[in-house]
């Protein structure tokens, strides 16, 4: 395979230092390759999306992105800080959180314009953007006069406009209506067919051959216990139970056998 | 408000029986906590309820405002920056001015502007003296009498200890003025804000030289405020969920203020610690850079021009006047 | 405690607006270097907070409502200057988008509510807190205490810049230009409602949340308070301080004297017809009190030869009378105040440094006085 674009080695972070959150975690993730994150509520995803986005350091281990160590002090220069920060976008699991601005037009302007872009091509890659999200008529809007769905748009549209190469999204499809969620995998698939590499957290396991290449799962105890196509490990269903993403009710799913008795 | 980190099961799921550990008293159906079985009503209008009411009124009165500052109007057609600079002229003007007649005519002006501005004069009116008449006029009142304002009595009422007391002349002229200058300056601040959207006076106190840093702060404020109000809401609706009975409503309900308050302040905090990560994720550095430039029309001139005169007619028009 | 547009003299506006953006610049900086540009969400939504909390009216006997500032609560978490930035953003608010509080007085606000009300309270807390523990009752009482003088003290600010109007600004014939009533009417009006109720709001919602906090998010506490040790065992281990009341006390009573002469700062020549010309607005420093006073002095004695006909009761000395007894009431209830929760927490501790009554005994000096 190719040379990895980032990769954390031996990572691991508790935070206030005592409550662990990433136990030696090792991973890679290489250009253009939809990778998702598996693993039960609190087994880490988000901390480790928030690792590879350089929001939060490791306490021991490193972490390499496009070759070069990113660490607190590396980004402090301005132009590692502008480099890494143009290439890799987050889409958080809290669109609250996110979307911070007074409306939605600003909220998208924010990362161009802190990226150094020009007023009149950051205003035209917002129209752009807004079309292509199907949100054009809530750019005038106030945050707090949209729906969560709209807000989640509005939180992809001010990443993608930054047009990173790296997408990470933490639950995107999380508290979408069904309609929403098909059009989102439909995004990710469109977005890594024109070449972006995508990490993502997930509990959304019927379309995860849609939207992964390559699965890592957590254990509950912040550790990364299994790696595989979607269909290996949606076949280790003891697996699956061990680091309870599923329990004995679960049908089995989609490409898996349909009798639970021999999947188990 | 904020999403929780649920997972959502599969959603043709069969439906798990939450068996185990849960109580049995959970998977039961209760007819009602009353061991008495009698259906009371609840006791109405607690305060908590009232400002929560209040708040909901607070959205509804700002949506109500950008909804007036996207229609076509005369003041909407003025650059947010000649409006600010403007309002403060007049503001000035209005605090200079001694003549209550100069003070009404200068009010019934707002009133002609707030209708080519497509504000509804009626509602107009109601917000502004719906303040005035309780936080000015009410106070105000006993400032006639002679005790306070001393001069010449117009109106005896009795006398004490051998002096008449009474309304003086002074008084009432007192009361008129504070009661329509309130008024002035209240009806001009609720003109920018119902005709200016909230977006566009915020960039334009920032071109006025507010600091861009405190700019960023209001704007972010302004956001959050609507948030936090949620959770506030969804703390009290939940905890009213929960309470069985008459409550001692005062204390009860100060108690939940101070506890409220904590609450609120964690969840700000940790909210804030994120969304200080969303903003670094998206590469800000500590500089501010806004996507909002201002061009100053001709009619932004005209504008301007019109009030300094306008300005100046008050405050030349009280001078010849006296008082 | 918000004033309206209309009630205070443009010369008095200034005034407001001169101590205030100073005090906003200086805390932008001092905050931005502590938590370098952390501070803008935090701040963001602290302000938010003081908003929901100024929004938060609680009922008082009288049939009408106060509210709490939330200023001292704030300067406890995040220190004074965060508190000045967050309530001033708040008042920003209530000023533009609802018209509670005036867009031209807005200085005086911010100097009320933003400025003075969050470091008095703040120090208060300081002085009473001493170097307990970080989870101590003694803590709960202070912020009590805190918030309740904070809120007072930005009352008796509120009302001598309210007093001071109708003396310094009227006409020929005695009529009051701005808000009519005199210091003799606005400081007992202001404080009575103050001091039996709204402070104790304040203080409730101080105490309260700090007590909450103590249980529910110590980490958040902490921010504030890095060096401050945890637990009784760890305070016990280090040198015990004695706070002296009279410090306390002097220092409330210096921040009101310096507050004293705020609305006469700017005793402006131009809108008074009978004011003196040669006093000029800009070189009027805090440091100029007695200076200014007694040339205010001269000044009221030709205006009450000319203007008024009612003899003796000069308006200033009405003035320097309220001002004098409101000083000495609250310097003498802080003395008294921290005085007494002195004896009542250290006693105990004197003897056995570890002794948990000390707690207990905080508690009540915290139920009879705050
Ligand atoms: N701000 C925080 N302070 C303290 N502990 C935290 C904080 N954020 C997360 N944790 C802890 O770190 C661990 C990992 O959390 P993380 O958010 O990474 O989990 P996750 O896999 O994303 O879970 P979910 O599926 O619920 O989103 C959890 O045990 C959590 O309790
Ligand atoms: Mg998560």
């Amino acid at each position: 395979m190719n040379e990895p674009i980032l990769e954390c080695i031996d990572v691991s972070y508790a935070y206030l230092d005592k409550f662990p959150a990433l136990e030696r975690v090792s991973m890679q993730v290489h250009a253009g390759e939809k990778l998702a994150l598996l693993g039960a509520n609190g087994s880490g995803k988000s901390t480790l999306l928030k690792v590879l986005d350089g929001l939060v350091f490791p306490q021991s281990g490193s972490f390499t992105a496009f070759g070069e160590p990113v660490t607190e002090e590396s980004l402090e220069d301005e132009q590692m800080s502008q480099g890494f920060r143009s290439r890799v976008g987050f889409v958080f699991q809290n669109s609250d959180a996110q979307v911070f601005s007074p409306s939605v037009r600003e909220e998208i302007a924010f990362g161009p314009l802190q990226m150094g872009m020009g007023r009149d091509e950051t205003l035209t890659r917002i129209d752009e953007v807004l079309a292509m999200l199907d949100i054009a008529e809530l750019a005038d809007r106030a945050p707090f006069q949209l729906s969560g769905g709209q807000k989640k748009r509005v939180a992809i549209a001010s990443v993608l406009v930054m047009n990173p190469e790296v997408l990470l999204f933490d639950e995107p499809t999380a508290a979408l209506d069904p309609r929403t969620q098909e059009w989102l995998t439909g995004l990710i698939e469109d977005l890594s067919a024109a070449g972006k590499t995508i990490v993502h957290a997930t509990h959304d396991l019927d379309v995860l051959d849609r939207i992964a290449d390559r699965c890592l799962v957590f254990s509950e105890d912040h550790r990364i216990v299994a790696e595989g196509t979607p269909a290996d490990i949606m076949g280790q269903r003891d697996l699956l139970l061990d680091v309870n993403l599923i329990h004995h009710h679960s049908r089995p799913f989609g490409t898996a056998t349909t009798d639970p008795v021999t999947t188990a | 408000m904020t999403t929780l980190d649920t997972p959502r099961p599969p959603a043709d799921e069969a439906p798990a029986p939450i068996a185990g550990k849960t109580p049995a008293w959970l998977l039961q159906g209760e007819m009602a906590m009353c061991p008495c079985g009698c259906i009371g009503k609840r006791k109405k209008g607690s305060f908590v309820e009232k400002t929560l009411d209040g708040s909901a009124g607070l959205l509804r009165q700002v949506m109500f405002g950008e909804d007036i500052a996207e229609r076509p109007g005369l003041l909407q057609r003025i650059d947010p920056r000649a409006k600010l600079l403007s309002l403060i002229i007049l503001l000035i003007a209005a605090a200079v001015v001694r003549n209550i007649v100069v003070l009404l005519v200068a009010y019934a002006f707002t009133l002609v502007v707030a209708y080519f501005s497509a504000v509804p004069v009626g509602f107009f009116i109601k917000r502004v003296w719906l303040f005035v008449p309780i936080f000015t006029g009410i106070v105000v009142l006993p400032a006639t009498l002679s005790f306070i304002t001393p001069g010449e009595i117009v109106i005896p009422l009795w006398t004490w200890q051998g002096q008449p007391v009474g309304i003086t002349s002074q008084g009432l002229t007192a009361a008129g003025l504070i009661v329509s200058r309130v008024a002035l300056s209240i009806s001009l601040v609720v003109l920018l804000t119902l005709t200016t959207p909230w977006v566009e006076l915020l960039a334009a106190l920032r071109s006025l030289g507010v600091p861009k840093m405190f700019v960023l702060i209001v704007g972010m404020a302004y956001r959050y405020i609507f948030l936090l109000l949620g959770s506030v809401t969804d703390m009290y609706e939940s905890r009213r969920a929960r309470t069985v009975g008459a409550v001692k409503h005062d204390k009860a309900a100060r108690e939940f203020v101070s506890s409220t308050a904590g609450a609120l302040l964690g969840k700000s905090h940790a909210l804030s610690e994120e969304v200080h990560q969303a903003m670094i994720a998206r590469g800000f550095r500590g500089d501010v850079k806004a996507l909002k430039t201002f061009a100053f029309t001709r009619a932004d001139a005209f504008y301007m021009l019109v009030v300094v005169i306008a300005a100046a007619v008050i405050v030349l028009g009280d001078q010849q006047l006296g008082r | 405690m918000h004033i309206p547009d209309g009630y205070l003299s443009p010369a008095t506006c200034i005034a407001g607006y001169a101590v205030a953006v100073p005090m906003i610049i200086i805390a932008s900086k001092k905050v931005q270097e502590t938590v370098k540009v952390r501070n803008v969400p935090t701040l963001a939504v602290l302000a938010a907070v003081a908003f929901l909390i100024m929004m938060f009216n609680v009922p008082i006997p009288d049939g009408t409502t106060a509210h709490a500032v939330g200023a001292v609560l704030i300067a406890i978490l995040l220190g004074p200057w965060a508190a000045v930035i967050a309530v001033s953003v708040a008042l920003l608010f209530q000023a533009l988008l609802f018209g509670d509080g005036g867009v031209l007085v807005y200085g005086v606000n911010v100097t009320n509510m933003a400025i003075i009300m969050p470091f008095v309270g703040y120090a208060i807390y300081k002085l009473i807190a001493g170097d307990s523990h970080l989870t101590s009752p003694r803590r709960v009482v202070a912020a009590g205490v805190a918030g309740y003088v904070g809120l007072n003290v930005a009352a008796l600010a509120t009302a001598i810049e309210l007093g001071i109007q109708p003396d310094l600004f009227h006409t020929a014939d005695g009529t009051p230009l701005y808000a009519p009533y005199h210091l003799a009417q606005t400081i007992p009006a202001m404080m009575l409602a103050h001091l039996v109720v709204a402070g104790f709001v304040e203080g409730i919602i101080c105490a309260g949340t700090v007590a909450y906090l103590q249980r529910a998010n110590l980490p958040l506490l902490q921010v504030n308070h890095k060096d401050v040790p945890l637990t009784e065992a760890e305070a016990a281990l280090r040198v015990k301080k004695r706070i002296s009341p009279w410090l306390v006390g002097g220092i409330a009573v210096g921040i009101m004297v310096l507050l004293t002469p705020l609305g006469l700062l700017a005793p402006g020549g131009a809108f008074g017809e009978d004011a003196p010309d040669e006093l000029p607005l800009g070189d009027l420093g805090l440091n100029a009190v007695p200076e200014g006073m007694a040339r205010l002095n001269g000044f009221w004695n030709s205006a009450v030869l000319n203007g008024y006909d009612f003899g003796g009761d000069a308006p200033v000395l009405g003035y320097l009378i309220s001002a004098v007894v409101g000083i000495l009431i609250v310097g003498g209830f802080v003395v008294v105040l921290v005085w007494g929760i002195n004896k009542v927490a250290r006693k105990p501790a004197a003897t056995d440094p570890s002794n948990t009554d000390d707690a207990a005994h905080a508690d009540d000096a915290g139920s009879r006085t705050g």
